[in-house]
C-alpha cells in the first residue's frame, strides 16, 4: 500500500468513533457540551437522584450510535462480499432475499405471536431459510452468477407476497408497528436487544475482514479459483453464511434499511480500487460513518422521527452520483 | 515432472473425449494441436483438473493427481486461461498475487515475500514496471503476459497454457513462445500448450501431439510425426510441409 | 333535581324506543339532500335510507347508538373480527357480511349485491373515497372525528339527518354535552396554570402518541404532543422519540389499554421499568395509568366515560365517588340500551386496576 492510501485507510477508520463523539451531542434534548463531558467522564449528575444528562447519553444516544456503527458496518461489508463473490457490482444483501426474509420473519412474530416473543428470532431464522431456499433453487447451477441472482429474485417475491398476506390478516394497530418497522429505525436500541446483537455482528464482521483477501481470489471465478488450488465451494458456502447472519442480525434490530450495502463498497471501490484487503475495512468504516450520519439526521432534522431506510438513500444516492461523474475511469 | 494420462475420458453435449495413454516429458514444450472442436481445450482443462476426471487418470511423478487435495494439486499444476471469467478492476501485481492462493491461509493476506514473488515473475515476463496499472486497462497480449506470471507465483512445474498465441500480434506471439521456451529450459518446467498455429507449434514444441475429434492421432517430436499424410487425415486439407532457411512452413 | 328526574326519565325512554334493535325504520320519502363530508365532498344523499353499509367502526357505533343498527346490510373486518366492544352493543352484527379489509378497498361486487342506499368510509384518502363512490354509483360519506369532539358531535348530527332520527341524535348530543359541562364545571374549581402535563402512548409503543386527543383537554390536562404534525394526513399519530419525552418531562403517562391484556406492547409495569425514563417526573411518582384510547377512533360512549375517567385520574380531588363501572354501565345504556355493557368490557380489560387508590 501506499503512503496515500495508508493514511486514508487510517482516517477511515477514525472517521466512525469521531463521528460518534461528535453525535452524542445531538438529540431533542439539549445537553450543553461541557455537561456532555462531565457526564461521560462523571456519571451521574451534581444534585444526585436519576440524571436526565446520564439516562440520555448512556441509555438513549450511546445504544443507539453504536448499533448505527454497528449496523452500518454490516450491511457494508455483507454487500461487500457478496459482491466480490457473485463477481457482480448490483449484488448485496437484497438480492439473496436476505431483507424480506427477515422482514417476513419478523411480521409473522409482531403479528400473530405478539408480545410475547422477540422478533429478531423469527427475522433471523427467515433470513436463513430464505438464503438456503436460494440456494436450492438455485441447485447444481448454484455456482453460477445468473441463477443464484435469479433465484434470489425469485425468493425475495416470494417473501414480499407472503409478508403482503401477514400484512392483509393482521389487525390495525399491528400493522401500523409493522409498517414502521419496515421503514428501518434505530429507535428501539436498548441494551438488552445489542447485548446479544452487537458481538453477533461484530464477529461476522471479523471473519469478513479476515477473509478478505481470499475474496480477491474468488472473485475470478469457480473456474479459475479451483484452479488456483481454493475449495471453491466450502469457501463461497462460509462467505454467504455469515454475510447471511450478519445482515440478518442487523436487520432483526433496525428492519430493513436499503441501499447501504450497495453503495457503500461502491463508494470505498471508487477512492481506492477493487482489491479487497482495501474495500472491505474501508467499506466497515464507511458504512458504520454513513449510517451514524443518515441517524443523526433521521432524529434531528424535525421534530419527529425520519425512517432511516429513507435517509440512507437520500444521503448515499446523490454522494454517489457526484462521485461517479467527477471519476472517468472504470468503478468496477 | 512427468504428466502421465491413462483412460482420461470426458463427455458433454454429445462430444466424447478419450485418451488412452500419453505422457507430457519435464522441461520441455508440448503443444496439442487440431482443428476446431477437436477437443484440445477440453483436454487441457481435463488436466488442470478443472473438468473433472476419473482416478487414477492422471498422474505426476507416479502420484494419482485425483487423490491430491486442491492446494497440493495447485503447487503441482498451474492452468492459464485464454482470458479471465471476468476480474474487477484490480490492479496488476494485486492479480498476479491471486497465484498465491495455495500458499496462503484462508484467513491471511499476502506476506512481503508473496510480494517479492508477485515482482520478480512480472520483471520474468517483461512487464516490471507495470505492478500498479489496471489490469482492464492492458492490452490483450500484455494481460497473457500477466496470467502467465500468476501462474509461475503459483511455483507449480507443470503449466497448462490454452491458446496463449490467439489474438496476439506476430510480436506478442513471438514474445509469448519465447517465454514458454525460457520457462521449459530454464526452469525445467513442463509446458503444455494448445495452438491454432502450426508453424509456431513446430518452432517452438519438443513434442506435438494431434488431435481429431477427442482423441489423439499421433503423437511425438515434431520432426518425427509431421508427414503430410498426418496433416490431411487430421485437417482434412491438403497442405505442403515447405522447409526454408531452417524453419517449417504449411502452404494449403 | 326533580327536572333532572324528569329530563333523566325521559332520556330513558327514548332510550328504550330507539334501542329497539332489528325494526328497521320507515323513512319517510324525504327529498335528497347534501352533505359535505370530512374531504370536503359534497355528497347527495337520498331520501331513502334503508339499507347502509358502513366501513368506518366510529360511524358504523353511531349508527347503532342512533337506533339504525336494523339498518346495516354490511360490515367491516375490524368490527367483526378485531373489535372486542362491537358484539357487546350490537350482537346482531356477527351474521352481517364482512364487506371490506381495511377499510379503502370493499369487495366492489358484493356492496352492489346487498344495494345499499349509502356507504359510509374513512377519511384518510380523498382519491380511494372517490373511485368508491364513482365504481359503485352509490353515495360515499367519508366521516371521522380524528380526535376532535366537535368532530363528533358534528357527525352525530349528520348521520342523524342521513338516518332521517334527528330527534335521537339531539337527545345524544345533548347528553353528551351535559356530561361532559358537568365536568368541566368541577374542573373549574382547580386553579389556573394548574393543568398537568400528559404524554400518550398510543398505538402499542411508546414512542407513538396522538397529536389531539380532547378527552384529555376536557379533564384538565395539557397534552404534551400537542402542536406536533401527524405522520399522515388524516391519522392523529405521530412518532417521537424516547429524548423527547424526557424533555417534556410529564407529569402523567396514559398507555392506551384498550388492547387486551395480552395484546398489550406497553405496559404500566413496562414503562415505570424503562431505565430511559427514570428521570422523568411521572415515572418518579408513579403516575402511569391506563386509559383507553382511539380503536378506530372512537365508541362515543367509551369516549364519554374516558373523559370522566381522566378528570378523575388527573385531578383526583374533584370527583369524589367516582363508580367507574357504575357511570360506565349508566352510559352505555344510555347510547345503546344494554345492560352491562361496560361491566363486560371492563371484565375484558381489566378496568378494575385502572383506578388504584
Amino acid at each position: 500500500m501506499t503512503k496515500k492510501t495508508g493514511w486514508l485507510v487510517w482516517a477511515s477508520f477514525a472517521l466512525p468513533l469521531v463521528l460518534l463523539v461528535l453525535s452524542l451531542n445531538l438529540g431533542s434534548y439539549h445537553i450543553p457540551l461541557k455537561e456532555v463531558w462531565a457526564t461521560i467522564f462523571g456519571g451521574t449528575s451534581a444534585a444526585g437522584g436519576p440524571s436526565p444528562y446520564a439516562d440520555i447519553l448512556f441509555r438513549i444516544r450511546l445504544p443507539r450510535l453504536l448499533l448505527a456503527m454497528f449496523a452500518g458496518a454490516a450491511l457494508s461489508v455483507s454487500g461487500a462480499s457478496l459482491q466480490a463473490l457473485f463477481k457482480n457490482p448490483l449484488v448485496f444483501e437484497f438480492s439473496l432475499g436476505i431483507s424480506y426474509g427477515a422482514a417476513f420473519g419478523a411480521a409473522l412474530s409482531l403479528v400473530f405471536l405478539g408480545r410475547g416473543f422477540v422478533p429478531q428470532l423469527a427475522a433471523f431464522a427467515f433470513a436463513v431459510v430464505a438464503v438456503v431456499l436460494v440456494l436450492v433453487i438455485a441447485g447444481k447451477s448454484a455456482s453460477q452468477i445468473v441463477p443464484v441472482l435469479l433465484s434470489g429474485v425469485i425468493v425475495s417475491a416470494l417473501f414480499q407476497a407472503l409478508l403482503s398476506l401477514v400484512e392483509f390478516f393482521a389487525n390495525p394497530y399491528a400493522l401500523q408497528a409493522l409498517i414502521f418497522w419496515l421503514l428501518g429505525s434505530l429507535s428501539q436500541a436498548v441494551w438488552g436487544d445489542l447485548a446479544v446483537t452487537l458481538p453477533i455482528i461484530g464477529l461476522g464482521v471479523a471473519v469478513l475482514v479476515l477473509f478478505r483477501w481470499r475474496l480477491n481470489v474468488l472473485s475470478l471465478g469457480d473456474e479459475e479459483a479451483r484452479a488456483l488450488g481454493v475449495n471453491v465451494r466450502r469457501e463461497k458456502a462460509l462467505v454467504i453464511a455469515v454475510a447471511t447472519l450478519t445482515t440478518a442480525a442487523a436487520t432483526s434490530v433496525t428492519g430493513v434499511i436499503n441501499w447501504v450495502g450497495l453503495i457503500v463498497p461502491h463508494l470505498v471501490r471508487m477512492m481506492v480500487g477493487a482489491d479487497n484487503r482495501k474495500v472491505i475495512p474501508l467499506s466497515a468504516a464507511l458504512g458504520a460513518s454513513l449510517l451514524i450520519v443518515a441517524d443523526d439526521f433521521a432524529r434531528s432534522a424535525a421534530s419527529f422521527e425520519i425512517p432511516i431506510g429513507i435517509l440512507t438513500s437520500v444521503v448515499g444516492i446523490p454522494f454517489f452520483i457526484v462521485l461517479l461523474k467527477r471519476s472517468g475511469k472504470t468503478w468496477l | 515432472m512427468k504428466l502421465e494420462v491413462r483412460n482420461l475420458s470426458f463427455s458433454y453435449d454429445g462430444f466424447r473425449l478419450a485418451v488412452d495413454s500419453l505422457v507430457f516429458a519435464g522441461s520441455r514444450v508440448t503443444s496439442i494441436v487440431g482443428p476446431n472442436g477437436a477437443g484440445k481445450s477440453t483436454f487441457l482443462k481435463c488436466l488442470a483438473s478443472v473438468l473433472p476426471s476419473a482416478r487414477h487418470a492422471l498422474s505426476v511423478d507416479g502420484k494419482d493427481l485425483a487423490g491430491v487435495r486442491g492446494k497440493e494439486r495447485a503447487r503441482l499444476v498451474g492452468y492459464v486461461p485464454q482470458e479471465p471469467a471476468f476480474t474487477f478492476n484490480y490492479t496488476v501485481l494485486d492479480f498476479v498475487l491471486t497465484g498465491r492462493a495455495a500458499f496462503i491461509g484462508m484467513f491471511s493476506s499476502p506476506s512481503g515475500h508473496d510480494v517479492r514473488l508477485a515482482e520478480e515473475a512480472l520483471h520474468y515476463v517483461g512487464l516490471n514496471g507495470q505492478a500498479r496499472r489496471p489490469f482492464l486497462e492492458l492490452s490483450s497480449g500484455e494481460r497473457r503476459l500477466v496470467l502467465i506470471a500468476r501462474a509461475l507465483v503459483q511455483e507449480s512445474e507443470i503449466l497448462l497454457l490454452d491458446e496463449p498465441t490467439s489474438f496476439l500480434d506476430p510480436r506478442h506471439e513471438v514474445e509469448t513462445m519465447g517465454l514458454c521456451r525460457r520457462l521449459a529450459e530454464d526452469k525445467a518446467k513442463t509446458i503444455i500448450v494448445t495452438l491454432h498455429n502450426l508453424e509456431m507449434a513446430v518452432r517452438y514444441s519438443d513434442a506435438m501431439v494431434f488431435m481429431k475429434g477427442g482423441r489423439v492421432v499421433a503423437s511425438g517430436p515434431p520432426r518425427g510425426v509431421l508427414t503430410e499424410a498426418l496433416l490431411r487425415d487430421v485437417y482434412d486439407l491438403d497442405m505442403r510441409i515447405v522447409e526454408c532457411q531452417g524453419q517449417t512452413f504449411f502452404v494449403k | 333535581m326533580i327536572r333532572r328526574l324528569g329530563f333523566g326519565a325521559a332520556l330513558v325512554a327514548a332510550a328504550a324506543l330507539a334501542a329497539a334493535p332489528r325494526v328497521p325504520s320507515n323513512p319517510q320519502d324525504r327529498p335528497p339532500f347534501v352533505i359535505t363530508d370530512n374531504l370536503g365532498r359534497r355528497v347527495e344523499i337520498p331520501g331513502r335510507t334503508g339499507r347502509i353499509i358502513s366501513l368506518e367502526p366510529e360511524i358504523t357505533r353511531l349508527i347503532v347508538a342512533l337506533g339504525g343498527g336494523g339498518r346495516l346490510v354490511g360490515m367491516d373486518f375490524f368490527l367483526r373480527y378485531n373489535d372486542h366492544l362491537f358484539p357487546i352493543i350490537f350482537p346482531a352484527g356477527r351474521g352481517l357480511p364482512v364487506v371490506s379489509n381495511q377499510g379503502q378497498d370493499p369487495n366492489y361486487e358484493l356492496v352492489l349485491k346487498l344495494r345499499p342506499d349509502v356507504l359510509f368510509t374513512s377519511p384518510s384518502e380523498y382519491q380511494a373515497t372517490e373511485n368508491i363512490q364513482r365504481k359503485l354509483g352509490v353515495p360515499v360519506a367519508a366521516l371521522a372525528s380524528i380526535g376532535k369532539f366537535e368532530n363528533l358531535l358534528g357527525e352525530m348530527e349528520t348521520v342523524g339527518r342521513i338516518l332521517g332520527r334527528e330527534a335521537r341524535a339531539r337527545e345524544l348530543s345533548g347528553y353528551f354535552k351535559d356530561r361532559l359541562a358537568a365536568a368541566r364545571a368541577l374542573l373549574e374549581k382547580v386553579p389556573a396554570g394548574r393543568r398537568p402535563k400528559v404524554y400518550l402512548s398510543f398505538y402499542g409503543s411508546l414512542l407513538r402518541t396522538p397529536v389531539s386527543y380532547e378527552p384529555v383537554d376536557v379533564a384538565g390536562g395539557a397534552n404534551c404532543a400537542a402542536g406536533l404534525l401527524p405522520a399522515y394526513l388524516g391519522s392523529a399519530a405521530a412518532t417521537v422519540s424516547a429524548e423527547q419525552i424526557i424533555r417534556w418531562d410529564p407529569e402523567v403517562i396514559l398507555i392506551q389499554g384498550n388492547y387486551l391484556p395480552v395484546e398489550r406492547a406497553v405496559t404500566v409495569e413496562s414503562v415505570l421499568a424503562d431505565a430511559r425514563l427514570a428521570s422523568v417526573r411521572a415515572v418518579r411518582e408513579k403516575r402511569v395509568y391506563y386509559t383507553f384510547g382511539f380503536w378506530y377512533w372512537w365508541d362515543p360512549a367509551l369516549v364519554l366515560l374516558e373523559s370522566l375517567y381522566l378528570a378523575r385520574l388527573l385531578h383526583p380531588g374533584t370527583s369524589a365517588g367516582f363508580d367507574l363501572e357504575r357511570e360506565g354501565d349508566a352510559i352505555f345504556k344510555e347510547f345503546y340500551g344494554v345492560e352491562g355493557a361496560f361491566t363486560a368490557l371492563g371484565r375484558m380489560l381489566k378496568c378494575r386496576e385502572w383506578l388504584r387508590d
